[in-house]
């Protein structure tokens, strides 16, 4: 017989996904959300090209309300609370861009260790049953004590606080996808636990976890705003909009306006990716 | 049947010219078109087609509940002298459920899971009108008169309390509950075992004497149209294409698609040595619906007219219509098509079994028990054996939840062995090992019921056999190149390989279901169900691909199957089976051709055959299969044997001691104390758990 040489078997395992998840983005909300979503970064990330001066410039006028000199006003060190509200983005999506993915991925992981090791896997979830237990505010300070504050503390709250959401999305994924025709058909076929695992049980949890990510974006920005307003995020001078939140609060009654910079970017970038999460929801649950 | 009395009597509903179609978002779809047919006073008329042939849309389009985005664009539908086409709502729902009621195929679906029986009944008639007293007085009523037994205990179960069985009764209870003239009843047997199919059947046929109703009943079963009605429509792509009494169309059915139709069912009586005369292709989809006569590509008489106009219904015969050029030009009947192709010789068996079960047993519950205590265990399949040899094909039947599936998986490893043995090729496989399962995955594969469900939806055709020809170790080019051997073994070409599963209709799916499972060259295949999701049309043509490849590659089948008549088309040996133990074993001449068990002859009788001359009085079987959770002493069929205590209470060994499979004097092996008792057909029916 003879089978004209073509391009070797196809290897394309989530290729149908990405294509929907584009979809995502001919809505408006998808537009609207992926644009706000791109000015964001690009203005926090190239905030020293824009502001070469670096976030540390002070002044005499201290507290000043908004003006057009400064558009959010200026701080107890006269230093401007526009540019130190740029770059505290910075840090905040530096911060999350950084432990939101590693999250999805590790939470995804031992969401589906059950499909190698049933035992294992209602172990792990167990673990994350405990996690979850934890309020996530003492589960931060607990970080804080072992770990001390800055960047890497941040880091592992986030990562953790995230891993029970995906990892019982995963597993809800698993125990579904277990019971689906075409996984005890590979399961007769001789085929690989493993195997199963990646070919069947994963592109199915992708959907979920990456909606799930766009939610949990904003989840990360409010903890480490929280970490921050009671001192335990990230240490001065280093600005992130929970420590600005943090000393704004000291000089409310003389500077009531010093807190709105940061809640407004706040809100921008929760509503980004909230629009976000919602367009790619709207577009992988479409029958 | 066409005595001048009926046909003169003015009809009830007259639907005229209805065409509904669906608004896409690029498209509007024509789903029915120029539909027209007649229901008379106290007859049934059988709306006949495949999926996609538009019979519930037309139903739908008369009550005017067709959903979103759909809607009727032209005709009339006269009831009772009235117009129901452009009825305001609120007229309509005088009608609906009142004048004209409705039974679904699901009775799951079509009652509400936190409402008891009763008071759902009650709601039907409140709805209308009733008083809440009243109301529960023909409650108790309808539920007698729909045969449900106790019914004072039973009117205030919910729904989860009954069987499949009972709850269409209830739904047949609902419909009748405002005293209708016309009940639609669509496909209300389809989720329903043969023997509780029987039972539903009589039901709606003493209810149609007893009340004087007239019944639209819509199926696709040729043998539950043989069994219950008169009037005939048969709908091919949204048109009807033939219309008569049942009486003619079956005797001399005048469009080519009826006639195919008939013919490629396999006959529970039939001579099992040719092919099945299948139709090729495949139904067509409302979107792309062939030019002409929508069955010009499958039709073997197809002229060139055929394909460029489409055909009208004409009278053919007295009362009796066909939309075909063909015949409506030579004015005969479509001729039964020159036998099939003879089926090649069979390889002789060899001695050694390839399979060999001894007394095997499965817990269902294993694993199921919470941290603290174990759970009871369930035998789905207590105490099994039996043994399949190369080239052999065993058929085993048996209702839902009798545990042939979980034989089939048991025997290849998916559900773990409980107690005794399975031998794999020569090798005691039980322990399920490592080296065990290889042994069995490069034995035994499986085809599944639903070949939707056993592909996966996000991988291509190419990738589906890639991952099973890894298992066999064969990858890269060489894979494709064997991926290409296996789509043409069984009838598809390479241009399916880069193809997703939702591009391909049922039958091309269920292909390549077989296509990999045929991967790993195993030498048994175990069939579950192969084809009973399958569009009737597409059935024959799995069956003969399946007898096809047993006959050229040597294979084995288990082929497990609801439908007797398949069964006994493609096996040689057959066992029943029946709350996981075998009742009866033997070859396929012997079960079929003299049933020495009850249950057996029970299952034959109910079966609904699709020619009129079957038309004789059923064994019908009282009540419903015990759960196996909780299986009757003794004989397990006692509870529903028209041959034990139930009917002859002198008969106490059924309930004292459990029978063992022994030889009868037929030949076969029979689990019966009394084994070989002829039947009295029309056992009295009556739904009941005993």
């Amino acid at each position: 017989m003879t089978v004209p040489q073509s391009k070797p078997m196809h290897r394309r395992w989530f290729n149908p996904s990405i294509a929907r998840y584009m979809e995502a983005f001919t809505t408006t909300r998808g537009i609207a959300a992926l644009t706000a979503i791109i000015l964001i970064s690009a203005l926090a990330f190239l905030a020293p090209v824009v502001f070469p001066g670096g976030y540390d410039v002070q002044s005499r006028e201290s507290l000043r309300a908004p003006s057009f000199l400064h558009f959010f006003g200026t701080d107890e060190l006269g230093r401007d609370l526009f540019v130190r509200s740029i770059y505290g983005l910075r840090s905040d999506l530096a911060l999350v861009y950084f432990a939101v993915p590693v999250s999805m991925v590790a939470g995804t992981l031992l969401g589906l260790i059950g499909a190698v090791s049933p035992r294992l896997g209602s172990f792990v979830q167990r673990c994350l049953d405990i996690i979850v237990g934890f309020p996530g505010l003492i589960l931060g300070i607990c970080v804080v004590l072992v770990l001390g504050a800055g960047w890497t503390a941040l880091l592992v709250v986030i990562v953790v606080s995230g891993l029970p959401g995906f990892g019982r999305l995963a597993r809800a994924t698993l125990l579904s996808q277990q019971q689906r025709e075409y996984v005890i058909a590979a399961r007769t076929l001789g085929v690989g636990k493993w195997q199963i695992m990646v070919r069947h049980i994963l592109p199915n949890a992708v959907d979920p976890i990456i909606v799930q990510g766009a939610v949990f974006v904003v989840s990360a920005i409010f903890i480490e705003a929280a970490l921050s307003i009671v001192g335990l995020g990230l240490q001065p001078p280093e600005p992130s909009l929970g420590t600005l939140l943090n000393n704004g609060i000291r000089y409310i009654s003389r500077a009531p306006t010093y807190v709105l910079g940061p809640t407004v970017i706040l809100i921008i970038v929760a509503l980004a990716f909230s629009m976000l999460a919602d367009a790619l929801n709207a577009t992988v649950n479409r029958k | 049947m066409t005595d001048i009395a009926v046909q003169s009597v003015a009809p009830l509903l007259n639907v005229e010219g209805l065409s509904a179609s669906f608004a896409g978002r690029h498209a509007t779809i024509r789903i029915i078109d120029n539909v027209s047919f007649e229901v008379k006073p106290r007859r049934v008329l059988g709306i006949v087609g495949e999926s996609g042939s538009g019979k519930s849309v037309t139903v739908r389009s008369i009550l005017d509940m067709l959903r979103n985005p759909g809607r009727v664009d032209s005709g009339t539908v006269m009831f009772n002298g009235r117009d129901l086409v452009g009825l305001p709502e609120a007229e309509m729902r005088k009608i609906r459920g009142k004048r004209i009621a409705m039974v679904f195929q699901d009775p799951q679906a079509a009652l509400n899971p936190v409402m008891t029986v009763g008071e759902q009944i009650a709601e039907a008639l409140v709805v209308h009108g009733a008083s809440r007293a009243a109301a529960r007085e023909r409650a108790f009523e309808l539920l007698r008169q729909v045969g449900i037994p106790d019914v004072e205990r039973n009117f205030d179960q919910y729904p989860h309390q009954f069987s499949g069985g009972m709850r269409q009764r209830v739904v047949i209870a609902i419909a009748l509950a405002n005293k209708p003239s016309l009940l639609i009843a669509d496909e209300p047997t389809t989720a329903l075992d043969v023997t509780i199919q029987a039972q539903i059947l009589r039901l709606l046929c003493d209810l149609k004497d007893e009340l004087g109703l007239s019944i639209i009943m819509i199926t696709h079963d040729m043998g539950v149209v043989a069994e219950l009605c008169d009037d005939l429509v048969v709908m091919y792509g949204g048109r009807v294409v033939e219309r008569g009494t049942v009486a003619d169309v079956f005797s001399a059915p005048r469009h080519p698609y009826t006639a195919a139709l008939l013919h490629s069912v396999p006959r529970i009586d039939s001579n099992t040595g040719s092919q099945l005369r299948a139709i090729p292709g495949s139904p067509p989809t409302p979107a792309r619906l062939p030019s002409g006569c929508a069955f010009h590509p499958r039709c073997r008489f197809a002229v060139e007219r055929c394909r460029s106009e489409v055909p009208r219904l004409e009278e053919l015969a007295p009362a009796h219509s066909a939309a075909c050029w063909v015949s409506a030009a030579d004015r005969m009947s479509v001729p039964p098509e020159e036998e099939g192709l003879v089926r090649k010789a069979r390889r002789t068996l060899s001695a050694n079994p390839i399979l060999q079960i001894e007394d095997l047993r499965t817990d269902v519950n294993r694993g199921s028990g919470s941290f603290f205590s174990k759970a009871k265990p369930i035998f789905a399949v207590d105490g099994i054996s039996l043994e399949i040899r190369p080239g052999e094909t065993l058929g085993l039947v048996g209702e839902s939840g009798c545990g042939k599936s979980t034989l089939s998986r048991t025997i290849v490893g998916i559900s773990p062995v409980a107690g005794g043995k399975i031998t794999v090729a020569g090798r005691d496989v039980s322990a399920m090992n490592p080296e065990d399962r290889d042994t069995i995955v490069r034995t035994i594969q499986y085809v599944f019921q639903d070949p939707f469900a056993s592909l996966n939806p996000r991988r291509s055709i190419a990738q589906s056999l890639g991952e099973a020809l890894g298992v066999a170790g064969v990858n890269g080019e060489k894979a494709r190149e064997r991926s290409v051997e296996l789509l043409l073994r069984v009838g598809l070409n390479e241009d399916f390989l880069e193809r997703y599963p939702y591009e391909l209709s049922g039958g091309q799916r269920q292909r390549v279901g077989i296509a990999r499972a045929l991967a790993t060259e195993p030498k048994l295949l175990i069939c579950d169900e192969p084809v009973s999701a399958l569009d009737v049309s597409i059935q024959a043509q799995i069956i003969n691909l399946l007898e096809e490849l047993r006959d050229e590659l040597g294979l084995a089948y288990l082929f497990i199957a609801h439908d007797l008549s398949v069964v006994r088309h493609i096996s040689d040996n057959v066992a029943v089976m029946y709350l996981g133990k075998i009742v009866e074993m033997g070859t396929a001449e012997q079960v079929y051709g003299s049933p020495q068990h009850p249950y057996t002859a029970a299952l034959i009788s109910s079966t609904p055959e699709p020619a009129l001359d079957a038309r004789q009085e059923k064994i019908v079987l009282a009540g419903d299969m015990p759960s196996p959770a909780n299986p009757p002493s003794g004989c397990r069929f006692r509870t529903r044997c028209p041959i034990g205590p139930a009917y002859f209470p002198e008969r106490e060994i059924c309930s004292t001691s459990s029978p063992n499979l022994k030889e009868t004097a037929t030949g076969q092996k029979a689990a019966c104390h009394f084994a070989g008792t002829p039947i009295k057909a029309g056992t009295r029916d009556e739904a009941g758990n005993g």
